[in-house]
């Protein structure tokens, strides 16, 4: 019955009813849609950083990521092949051999890093040739190379020049060749782009003495929770002990982790700044609310009810109002953020061009993460929760002689 | 009794200098033996490691220790590179891609077409007559030859890597046998062994040189000497940089 009377007693009041939910309804619409913009923006980032270079896994030899020495290549086996490709969340792949070597023009040297792919595998998983800005993208029958944009200029090599490349190659041989450039790539990340140098599998693997190697595989993933599938699975069917190494997107990008925990600590302090003022919004109108029913609470106390069930079934209204502005507050968050999920909103201007020097599409992205939604809901019941308390209170020391004077 | 004093310590004098040679003298004729003159050969180098090995050939024309030039003959690969010293400088020329490299001092601890030498070994500006201290230890026996053992230390200011050195000769021959380099920590670095010793090019010689460095598990180099010419005459201009690129 108590239930009953409080429910009556919140739509007895309409008004006071709509802007006490309402203030609640902004609170956890506000923090949501925070939420989700910060979470979906991140996602996004790690996504980009990923599918640029390092792929959500690679299969390696073993222990060839910590000093990433050519003695550790392997070679891509049909039994390898296909246990990759029997994998759950891997799409494809596509295999590299990469190293280390000085290039060259006439009197100007400088380190690069020659990175040997198979072009059609190489550009369905990072498309590459989409980042080509001058000549043509890499022809596997071709011993051309195509060279980031930072390198070719410091070489100050065009189309059609030749670049000579020195290196140790695989058992101690010698490592020596020159190429022709085919074609200029660009990339955001301004310090790839000053040192790759792109071949075809082949051609690296002549230049190192490497034949057949490789040194890692790039698994073609959808997005990170297929990764983590896909990193279990072939952790169990590969030989992990001696072999190979499987290695998931956290391990190879520790950076980004590091970024994420950092940008997490600091969302939760503009959170907490958030819900601060937000109390203070929901605090200030449940403060009108008690003091504005005074008389009739003087009133009721005055004809014998009860202090204390009194102050019960005003803390019923306030929760109820809570739960009310919550759930509309999640509805229409959801409802939003949904809609962005599928139509991000693309930012214009000098913002834009930001974001394309780094590499990323100038695009604002959400998460439609569950957690994002539940724990700002429930965040905001507790603090609802705990300011209700201020009206009971009021009523246990209430005098209502005075309250029915007011 | 003056007269029998004096002639015992001149008896005794004269077993002193039969005795004989100093240490040094022996690391002398032992140099002398092996490097001396104008040399001209042909070489098989062989890289042991646990799970493969590798084998060059090579060609060699040398002028005492100041000037040498080695041409890669097989394999296909590496065939026509070429390194050329002439005292202190090294060169190296990459035919596949045209270019003649001058290399700098902070290469030579790098190893030498992937083997166990390094840069620094085949120039070799240290000698072992004047660059170390010598102190013969006494005999022992290796491979069935008697051989001197002889410790060696750098001089303070000598272009010398090692804290120490100890080289067995043998008596009969002075030829080297085996060296053991130590680093200034007195760590065993490498030892390198002399064997099948042969008569080659008209001297007696061990023509199997085996280079094991200490603290690699079945790690090897091995060179082999397929013939050897002393006595060679070079034209002048033969150990220059543009020789390096015509030499067959």
């Amino acid at each position: 019955m108590i239930l009953k009377i409080a429910w009556r007693n919140i739509w007895r009041n309409k008004r006071r009813t709509a802007i006490t939910a309402a203030s609640i309804f902004f609170a956890v619409f506000f923090s949501v849609i925070m939420g989700a913009i910060n979470r979906g923006m991140f996602d996004k980032m790690i996504d980009d950083s990923v599918n640029f270079y390092t792929g959500y896994a690679q299969v390696t030899g073993e222990g060839y990521w910590e000093e990433r020495f050519l003695e550790k290549s392997f070679e891509l086996s049909p039994e390898l092949i296909s246990n990759i490709e029997a994998s759950p969340g891997v799409e494809g792949f596509a295999p590299r051999l990469e190293s280390y070597a000085l290039a060259s023009v006439e009197t100007i040297t400088k380190s690069a890093l020659v990175v040997g792919v198979d072009p059609e595998k190489e550009d369905a998983l990072t498309g590459l040739s989409q980042r080509i800005v001058a000549g043509t993208y890499l022809n596997k029958e071709k011993d051309a190379v195509v060279l980031g944009e930072g390198l070719a200029e410091k070489l100050k090599l065009g189309i059609g020049d030749t670049i000579v490349l020195i290196s140790q190659g695989y058992r101690g041989v010698n490592a020596a060749g020159k190429y022709p450039v085919k074609g200029i790539v660009s990339f955001g990340a301004p310090d790839m782009s000053a040192k790759i140098i792109y071949m075809p599998l082949k051609t690296a693997q002549w230049f190192y003495g490497a034949t057949e190697l490789v040194t890692t595989v790039v698994l073609d993933i959808p997005n990170k929770y297929a990764a983590e599938k896909a990193v279990n699975s072939l952790n169990t069917t590969l030989d992990t002990a001696k072999t190979y190494d499987v290695l998931g997107w956290q391990e190879m990008m520790p950076e980004i982790m590091e970024m994420k925990s950092m940008k997490e600590s600091s969302n939760v302090i503009v959170m907490f700044i958030l819900y601060f003022i937000i109390s203070f919004g929901v605090f200030g109108v449940i403060l009108m609310m008690t003091k504005e029913r005074q008389r009739e609470f003087g009133v009721l106390l005055s004809i014998g009810m009860k202090r204390k069930q009194l102050a019960i079934i005003t803390w019923i209204e306030t929760m109820f109002l809570g739960l009310l502005g919550a759930t509309i507050g999640i509805v229409i968050s959801y409802a939003l953020v949904y809609y962005i999920y599928l139509n991000p909103i693309p930012i214009t201007g000098d913002m834009a061009k930001a974001y394309a020097d780094f590499g990323i599409e100038a695009k604002m992205c959400v998460s439609v993460d569950w957690d994002i939604f539940y724990s700002q809901a429930i965040t905001v019941m507790l603090i609802t929760t705990i300011l209700a308390l201020y009206p009971c209170i009021q009523i246990l020391k209430m005098k209502p002689i005075e309250a029915m004077r007011a | 009794m003056k007269n029998i004093l004096s002639v015992g310590f001149f008896l005794l004098g004269m077993v002193v200098f039969s005795y004989g040679q100093s240490a040094k003298e022996i690391v002398q004729k032992m140099d002398d033996n092996a490097f001396g003159g104008r040399l001209k050969s042909n070489m098989k180098m062989t890289i042991v490691r646990p799970k493969w090995s590798r084998t060059m050939e090579l060609k060699s024309w040398a002028d005492g220790s100041d000037y040498s030039l080695i041409l890669i003959t097989a394999p296909a690969r590496e065939k026509g590179i070429t390194y050329l010293k002439r005292e202190k400088e090294m060169w190296n020329f990459q035919p596949s891609i045209d270019r003649t490299i001058k290399m700098p001092p902070s290469m030579m601890m790098q190893s030498w077409m992937g083997s166990d030498f390094k840069n620094d070994d085949l120039v070799r500006q240290s000698s072992v007559v004047k660059d170390y201290k010598h102190k013969l230890l006494g005999k022992e026996t290796i491979e069935g030859r008697e051989c001197y053992k002889i410790e060696m230390i750098p001089n303070e200011d000598a272009p010398v890597v090692w804290g120490k050195v100890i080289t067995w000769i043998d008596t009969k021959d002075y030829l080297n046998l085996k060296t053991e380099h130590y680093d200034e920590d007195n760590e065993l670095v490498d030892t390198n062994y002399g064997q099948k010793i042969q008569e080659m090019g008209g001297r007696l010689l061990p023509t199997k040189m085996v280079l094991i460095p200490a603290d690699e598990e079945g790690h090897k180099t091995i060179m082999e000497y397929i013939s050897l010419e002393f006595d060679a005459t070079f034209d002048t201009r033969f150990f220059s940089t543009q020789n390096m690129k015509r030499v067959r």
